[in-house]
Parts: structure tokens; sequence; C-alpha cells
């Protein structure tokens, strides 16, 4: 199942368009700089101060980054992004910064300006400079501070900073709010799919993604099918819907806790045992890890990303699956945000390997997978449009090199920016979503009832 | 006093009591940074485990970036190996190391001594060649990574003139390499010398932090 084109297409029309719509807040040039500041120093913990005083100006980060690999532009360098936050740890929190005052300049408002680019345009925090950092420095943490930072000062891209706005304030995205969903499923549900909405009394609650909505709708009718083929009590609730969180991905703390904090009550208001997480990379850490320290405490129900949870199921023989042939030659890109974030690396294979297909891995894979280069927001940045193909690049080598013809995934963004990607350079490899892959594979079912289930874990 | 005394007394002292003080100053004070509890359900309680192995996995890079790091890896453990064998297994040194704190152990051969230092100095040339002419690694480097190279480095030459009985008086190249190894002391809390304190705790912490999450780092 593959997505038309042409509605990509005028989907990628509306992104040139989308900072338009963001209204940059007004404040004094010295207002944004300690706006930043006090944000690192909000920020920076004992784990981050470690890692800033560890470095040892290796440069081996930049062979793992494919910003820096694919332009080997100095700037580009993972440890470099961190400058200005290592100068505030330097001047405000390090044990020697009596003496680090001596010779370490303050940041400025230009020193800012000059860093979005690098903490926003040019890194995925897809985390892969960890994995060969001699001293295990995790810098795609302390770029996200630095995003945080970025986001008090205002001084965000404007394509986020309108998808930060929408989402905090009118609670849609891309003019997609709950009851443009609850049209959009609606449809479904007259197209003669079962699609519990808003139900009182749920085992799951399904969240789905305005890409999902507007764009991926195979990827939703397909996990319906799933969850309804296994006999599941679930449903989607138009109150916590949305699991993409710009708040997130733009660095604005603030409203990362009012998306996360939607769907945990709406899961406390249906009772749910399970959230799932739809394709959405960042979805799954913003609710897996992040949603209990904006909360304030352990979530009352656990979080599993869809391609986890197949795999749950397929491995605990719960979800059979009719095998698709060994002439369907593919490939699996590990999206950085399930796979290196979160450890959701061989359920999507046990699915893979289920279907019988003739599966390949790329050369890099799983924890070291190479980003697709539209991650943590980068997709919608315009000005990143050159640097993501280059990064894209890398990425397309690689699938080129398992001879497969397809490559299937678990992430809309990386979808997105695979389809962006092939679209510019030609490429012909099919671009697959691992809930749709499976709901082909659904077995018929002999009878009206549907596989008896009692729980999802 | 002449300057050996000085070296051999008063500046030792000085030396290592600021090597100590500051070691333990910037040690327990980035660890006394903010601390926050992660309330998130872990995937996996073995972080113990997974701190550990991390500390040692790290040694050596994994083949996907073993192409690109090599250099860097063979030159940095040649460099590290060698330093450590003049250090510690260099018969004076060891009986130095006794005076101080009533420990020994045998040294190997002086000529062996001479080979491990001549390739500490090859290494960390071609460290530093490549720092100053690479333009990723010069747009992360700055005083500091050339202090360190240079207390590094002044001590092994020093030292290796002592023994060779080049470069002057005997007693006074002595007194010289003594110097500059307390130069080298009263730089290490200072500078990024001090990853030979962070190395563990850092590497630890992703090892713990990625194993709870799952994944092996």
């Amino acid at each position: 199942m593959t997505i038309d084109m042409q509605v990509f297409k005028q989907f990628a029309e509306q992104i040139p368009h989308l900072g338009e719509r963001a209204q940059p807040p007004q404040m004094a040039d010295h207002k944004r700089v300690s706006a930043a500041k006090e944000t690192f120093v909000r920020k920076l913990d004992a784990r981050m101060a470690v890692d800033l005083e560890s470095c040892i100006h290796c440069g081996h980060c930049a062979s793992a980054c494919h910003f820096y690999v694919g332009t080997e532009d100095p700037k580009y360098v993972p440890i470099r992004k961190l400058d200005l936050l290592k100068r505030v740890y330097r001047r405000e929190l390090s044990p020697l910064r009596w003496l680090h005052r001596l010779y370490t300049d303050d940041i400025t408002l230009k020193e800012l300006q000059e860093w979005q680019e690098l903490v926003y345009d040019s890194c995925t925090e897809c985390g892969r400079c960890s994995m060969v950092c001699p001293m295990g420095i995790n810098i795609a943490g302390m770029v996200n501070v630095m995003r945080q930072g970025m986001a008090r000062a205002g001084m965000m891209p404007a394509e986020l900073m309108a998808m930060e706005q929408e989402q905090g304030v009118h609670d849609s995205l891309f003019g997609v709010g709950p009851e443009q969903m609850k049209g959009a499923i609606m449809q479904l549900q007259q197209s003669g799919l079962d699609i519990p909405l808003d139900k009182h009394d749920a085992d799951i609650l399904v969240t789905t993604s305005v890409i999902d909505i507007m764009l991926f709708t195979d990827g939703l009718i397909a996990t319906a099918k799933i969850l309804n083929h296994l006999g599941l009590n679930w449903t989607l609730r138009s109150d916590g819907y949305e699991a993409a969180n710009f708040g997130l991905l733009s660095g604005c703390e603030r409203v990362q806790k009012i998306a996360s904090e939607r769907i945990v009550l709406a899961a406390r208001a249906c009772g749910a045992k399970t959230v799932l997480i739809p394709e959405c990379g960042h979805a799954y850490p913003s609710m897996r890890w992040e949603a209990a320290n904006e909360h304030g405490g352990k979530l009352p129900f656990e979080v599993l990303a869809i391609s986890e949870f197949l795999g749950r199921e397929v491995k605990a023989g719960r979800l059979k699956l009719n095998p698709m042939g060994r002439e369907k030659k593919i490939t699996y890109h590990d999206p950085c945000k399930l796979a290196r974030h979160s450890g959701a690396i061989e359920e999507p294979r046990w699915v893979l390997d289920a279907l019988g297909v003739d599966f390949r891995e790329v050369e890099s894979n799983k924890e070291l997978n190479w980003c697709c280069g539209g991650g943590a927001g980068v997709f919608l940045i315009n000005s990143a449009s050159e640097l993501r193909q280059k990064a894209f690049e890398i990425k397309m080598g690689q699938v080129e090199k398992t001879g497969a013809d397809s490559v299937v995934t678990a992430c809309g963004s990386c979808r997105l920016n695979f389809m962006n990607g092939s679209m510019r350079s030609g490429w012909d490899k099919g671009i697959e979503s691992l809930v749709e892959i499976v709901a082909e594979a659904l077995p018929v079912q002999q009878s009206s009832e549907p596989a008896k289930q009692t729980t999802a874990s | 006093m002449t300057l050996l005394d000085f070296a051999r007394g008063p500046a030792l002292e000085w030396s290592l009591m600021i090597m100590v003080a500051g070691s333990l100053w910037r040690l327990v004070g980035a660890f006394m940074v903010r601390r926050t509890a992660d309330l998130s359900e872990p995937r996996s309680h073995s972080t113990v485990a997974g701190g550990l192995r991390t500390v040692f996995t790290r040694m050596w890079p994994r083949k996907e970036f073993r192409s690109e790091t090599l250099f860097g890896v063979v030159a940095g453990y040649a460099m590290h190996i060698g330093l450590a064998i003049v250090v510690f297994l260099f018969t004076p040194h060891i009986l130095f190391i006794d005076s101080l704190l009533g420990v020994s152990w045998p040294g190997v051969s002086n000529d062996f001594v001479m080979f491990a230092g001549a390739i500490t100095v090859a290494a960390m040339v071609a460290l530093l060649i490549r720092r100053l002419t690479t333009p990723l690694l010069k747009a992360i480097s700055g005083a500091d990574d050339y202090i360190s190279w240079a207390v590094t480095m002044l001590p092994v030459l020093t030292g290796m003139m002592a023994y060779a009985h080049i470069g002057g008086p005997y007693q006074t190249v002595l007194a010289v390499h003594i110097l500059t190894v307390e130069l080298m002391f009263i730089w290490f809390p200072f500078g990024k010398l001090f990853h030979a304190v962070l190395w563990i705790p850092s590497r630890a912490q992703l090892g713990a932090a990625m194993q709870r999450r799952g994944v092996k780092a």
C-alpha cells in the first residue's frame, strides 16, 4: 500500500508557507539572551555537567553525523553545536566558574542567531554521535536543551513556531483539530470501518497524528483493522488523539506539556491501560520517556509504539500473518527516536520475519542506524532543505546497497522525508509503512468473531 | 636551595596538592549540579550492568565507526600506552613513587622505556599535526588542547633528554624534567587532561541511561 504522490505533493506545497503563520514574540534583544541563558542554567543537570567537562575534542562525533558527513562543513561537527551551552555552563555552573569567567565570553544575540541553524536545521537529535563518542557524551540530549533555550528566546524556526503555537493555542495542527479529526473518523466509519470514537471505557487509547489524518489515512485504517482483528477494546478520543508534539520538536516546554497532558487525561478518562502511539518517531519518546516527568509522576498506563505493539503480538502468537513471500525484497529503516532513543529495535524485525519476506539489513542498523535527515521537525524547516537532502543521500546509498525493492519504516516523518528525497532524486524504491503491510497480511477470519484477546501486553 | 631541591621539595608538594584538591573540587562540583529523578517506567532495570558495559565497550570503536576513527584511536592508544610505560615502568619513576607512596613493582629495561617514549612523542606529534591541519578539528580546538598537549609532551621530552644526558648539566635537566611534570600536575584539574578521571563516569552514565531505554550503548 503506497501513498498517492499527488496528495503528498499537495501537502508538500503547504510547507513553504508554514512559517507565515508564526507570530514571533516581541522581546528586547537582551531579554532574548537572558531567557536563553536562564533556560540553559535551569535545564543543565549533573549528567550534562559531567558530559561537558569530559570532551577531549577528538572530533569522532563528526564521523557519525549525517549533516557533517553529507557536507564536510566543520561548523556541523556535533559537539560544536553545544558551544553556547558549554560557555553558559562554564560561566554559571562549572566548579571552576571563577576561573572560566576570566577568559570565557558571555553568549550574545548574534551567536544565538547563528546557532539556530546548528541546533534546528542541522541536527535531528538522532543521537548517533553519542554512539561513537569515546567519552560517551550525550550530545543530542543537550541539543534539545539548546532548543529549549532558543524557544524561550523566541528564536526557533518560523515553521516550528507556527506549529507549536497552533498546537498550544488551538489544539490543532495544519488546521486539523478535534472537529476535523472527528469528521475524518466519521467518514471512515461511514465507509464501513469500525473505529470506536470517544468511548468511555477502553483498554487501549489509540493516538494518531495530523499526518495520518491528512496523508497516511491508510495507516490509521490499518491500525483499526489490526486492533479489530485482535478483538481488542480500544478507542480514539477527540480530547487526546494527537501524538505529534511540536512543543518537544520546537523546544517549547509549555506546549510539550500541554500536548502530552491531553493524552494523559484522555487515557485516564477512558481508563486505558495502554496508550498506542502511531507511526510517528518523536511522539514515542515524548510519551514514553518525557511525559511522566512533565506529569510529575508515573503514568497510569503503558506506552507502546505501534511497531512495538505489533512485534509483541506476533511474538506472543496472538497475531498471525499471511506470509508475503520471499520475492518481496525489503529493508527496514529504524527511526532514530524508536530505535536508538527508545529500544524498539527487535519488535519490527519480528513482524518482518513473520511476513516471510526477503529482509535485508542496511549496513549500519538498529541502534547505529543513519538518520534519514528529516527527524526532530527538520522535515518542515524550509531553510534545511538542501542539508536534509544531503543527509538523505547517505540513507539512499545504504538502501541501494541492500538490493531491496522497498524500504519499510515505522515513522511518518521518516516516510515523508523518504518520499520528498525520492521525489527530488528520482529514486524508485517503494516506501512502505510497517502497520500498513501488516494489515495487508491479516488472515481472513473464518468466523465473524474476532481473535479472542484479554490483554495487549 | 638548588633548582633540583626546589623541584623535589616545595614545588612537588604544592603541585601535588593543587592536583588533588583541584581534581576533587572539579569532580565533586560537577556531580553536585542539580539532579532530577527520571519518573518514566524503565524498559530495563540493569542500568549498573549497562553502565559498566559501556565503560569497557567504548575502549574500541564499533565496526561501523572504525574506518573513520582509526587514526585517532590508534595514535591515541600509542600515546597513552607509551606514556603509561614511561611513567609506571621506568625504574627511577618506580623508585620515586615508592618514596612517595611506599609501593613499588618491577620495572622494564631502559631501552624499552626509551622506545615507548619515542612512540609517545611520535604519536603526539602526529595528533598535533592532525589537529592543526584538519578543518573539523580546528573548529573544535582551543587553548586547552594545545596547553594540555604541551604539558604532556614536555615531561616526556625532558625525561628523555635527562636519560640521554643532553641539553645541559644532568642535575639541571633533571630538575627541569621534574618541574615540567609538576606543571602537568598543576594543569591537570583545569584542562582536558581531566578526562583521565571523567572517562569512567561519563561513559557509565550514557551506558546506564541507554540501558534504561533498552539500548546497548
